[in-house]
């Protein structure tokens, strides 16, 4: 009980450091697009297969943020995991807490979530297992999910699936970006008719476990992004 | 670990609120008398009494499990639950389903503001809540743990000696004192059930080597917990028995232990098997603080 005012001292002088930092925001803002068009539940889209889609679920997780400084030096973000549902647009803007970056900084964060927070239990927030993107079969969090439906799949309900995931190698399905920091804010724009370049519906549209398809389409969900 | 965080786990796991219609607990399928598991079931059936594809585990000296399942394909006991809590064939709700309706609970906003000091209900905190219940299932107060604390004196009769000898020779590789079992996956030798088509363990890995092996169970509290395998194929011990004398299965993963018959006497195998019960730990299945709390 008597050594109660030794955290207090302790938050006292993490105050002054910050002071003297001055720390920024960094915005982060995604735009889900179709080629040129914006992505709505009610629109049909038609893939460079010719497939026509719809999407009716469209979520990720943007996790693990790191600020690289060019002296080499990391600063990991604590609890920097995102749920990403491209309708809702409230999911589509967030801002980091930065210490004061500079031009020459960099952005690393992931795609999906990581080893460790797949192998250290339930957690919290936007990993709390009740958001739907966790396996319960078999313990790992799914990366990202796409669903919709198109007159190509012959499925139940004509529905197209992918919830990808998997976290143990070879088919570790986490990806990454290592981002310049020259602006105030980061703009992640996803083109998700790159996601259907390379599947033709009426031969896949369900991918629901891990393994070497959800390896090959992790890879392919990465390139459908691009940043600026 | 808290004694409110434990009772809150307590009142979950026998709450039928966890099921998508309120029918089915925790308990339905993992019942105190029967050390956690199911009896009298070769498969556990969930809601609207849907048959599922496995047998119930018993639940006892879970924080030495390394993995979950009998296939492991759990690698966390507390993200246990969500595996029976979403499947369609057990309590066919989801995780999220549960967090609204103890949301909407005032009896377990006090019990969640009693435990966390904060009464908002979320996913992570009911598996905690879940695994501080399941995690104090301990079960090390049977005849056989007070014969090897009593160091080898004369609490077993002949008979039982003989038997744990003729454990130690044949089961032990596999079934390991003192948990009873080494946490590995073998393949026991087992003939497909054409009708499940369970190649266990090669489901969660992808790898052939992995084809039909299976977690070993413990044996602790075993006279209790019948049927018996993952499909709950032998209603008996003695039928166990009978299937390591004659009818192991020879495939390519089997357990290289078990590619001769276990040669046993008549009477040895009666040893074995009263040795087996001296595993029953009658404090663990009638202690009050693991009952039906309502
Ligand atoms: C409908 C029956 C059923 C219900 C309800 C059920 N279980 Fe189970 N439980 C099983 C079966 C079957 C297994 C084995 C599954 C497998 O290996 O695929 C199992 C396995 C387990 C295991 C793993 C044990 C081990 O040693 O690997 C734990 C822990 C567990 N259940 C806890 C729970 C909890 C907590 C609940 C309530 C939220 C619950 N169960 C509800 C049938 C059920
Ligand atoms: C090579 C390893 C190995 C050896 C040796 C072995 N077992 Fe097993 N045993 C297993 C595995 C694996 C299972 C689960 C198989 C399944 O369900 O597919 C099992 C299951 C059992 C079960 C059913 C437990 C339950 O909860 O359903 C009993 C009882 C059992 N063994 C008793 C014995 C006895 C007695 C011996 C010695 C005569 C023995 N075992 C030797 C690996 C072994």
């Amino acid at each position: 009980m008597k050594y109660n005012f030794i955290p207090i001292l302790i938050s006292v002088f993490l105050g002054f450091t910050f002071v003297s930092f001055s720390s920024s925001n960094l915005e982060i803002i995604i735009t889900p697009r179709f080629n040129n068009k914006s992505i709505l539940e009610t629109d049909w889209y038609v893939t460079s297969t010719k497939d026509s889609i719809q999407f009716t679920k469209t979520k990720f997780y943007l996790t693990n943020f790191k600020l690289i400084s060019n002296n080499g030096e990391i600063k990991v973000l604590e609890n920097s995991s995102y749920l990403i549902d491209i309708f809702k647009p409230e999911t589509l803007k967030f801002s980091l807490k930065l210490p004061h970056f500079d031009n020459n900084d960099k952005l690393y964060f992931e795609l999906g979530v990581n080893n460790k927070m797949n192998t250290t239990g339930a957690h919290s927030g936007a990993l709390d297992p009740s958001n739907g993107m966790y396996w319960s079969w078999q313990s790992g969090y799914i990366n990202f999910k796409i669903e919709g439906i198109s007159p190509s799949c012959m499925t139940r309900k004509n529905k197209f699936q992918f919830h990808i995931g998997g976290y143990q190698n070879p088919h570790n399905t986490l990806r990454n970006f290592t981002i310049n920091l020259n602006k105030q804010n980061l703009e992640l724009n996803l083109n998700l008719e790159k996601f259907f370049e390379f599947t033709k519906l009426s031969k896949e549209n369900q991918v629901l476990i891990p393994g070497s398809n959800a390896d090959q389409l992790a890879t392919v969900f990465y390139n459908a992004f691009t940043v600026f | 670990m808290s004694e409110n965080e434990f009772q809150l786990g307590r009142q979950l796991f026998y709450d039928p609120i966890l099921s998508k219609d309120q029918t089915i607990s925790c308990a339905s399928c993992h019942l105190q008398a029967n050390s956690f598991t199911h009896t009298d079931h070769e498969l556990s059936h969930g809601i609207g009494g849907i048959i599922g594809k496995r047998n119930s585990l018993a639940l006892m000296n879970l924080a030495w499990n390394s993995s979950f399942m009998w296939d492991g394909g759990v690698n966390h006991i507390e993200l246990q639950a969500l595996a029976p809590i979403s499947s369609e064939n057990e309590m066919g709700s989801s995780l999220n389903e549960v967090v609204a309706k103890l949301n909407a609970s005032k009896k377990y906003k006090a019990l969640y503001f009693n435990s966390y000091k904060d009464s908002l209900v979320t996913g992570q905190k009911t598996l905690l809540a879940l695994t501080q219940f399941t995690v104090m299932l301990n079960s090390y107060n049977s005849k056989y743990d007070k014969y090897i604390i009593d160091k080898g004196g004369d609490l077993f009769t002949q008979q039982e000696k003989n038997g744990l000898k003729i454990f130690r020779e044949n089961c032990a590789s596999c079934h390991t004192e003192p948990l009873f079992t080494n946490n590995e996956f073998r393949n026991n030798g087992l003939v497909v059930d054409p009708f499940l088509n369970d190649y266990g363990r090669m489901q969660i890995t992808n790898k052939s080597e992995d084809s039909l092996k299976f977690k070993v169970p413990t044996l602790r509290n075993i006279q209790f917990t019948p049927p018996y395998m993952h499909d709950g194929r032998f209603e008996s011990l003695k039928e166990v028995i009978s299937h390591y004398k004659l009818g192991i299965v020879h495939s390519k993963t089997l357990a290289k232990e078990l590619n001769s018959n276990l040669n046993l006497s008549h009477k040895e195998e009666v040893d074995l098997l009263v040795f087996l019960r001296t595993l029953t730990d009658y404090e663990f299945l009638f202690n009050d603080r693991f009952s039906y709390p309502f």
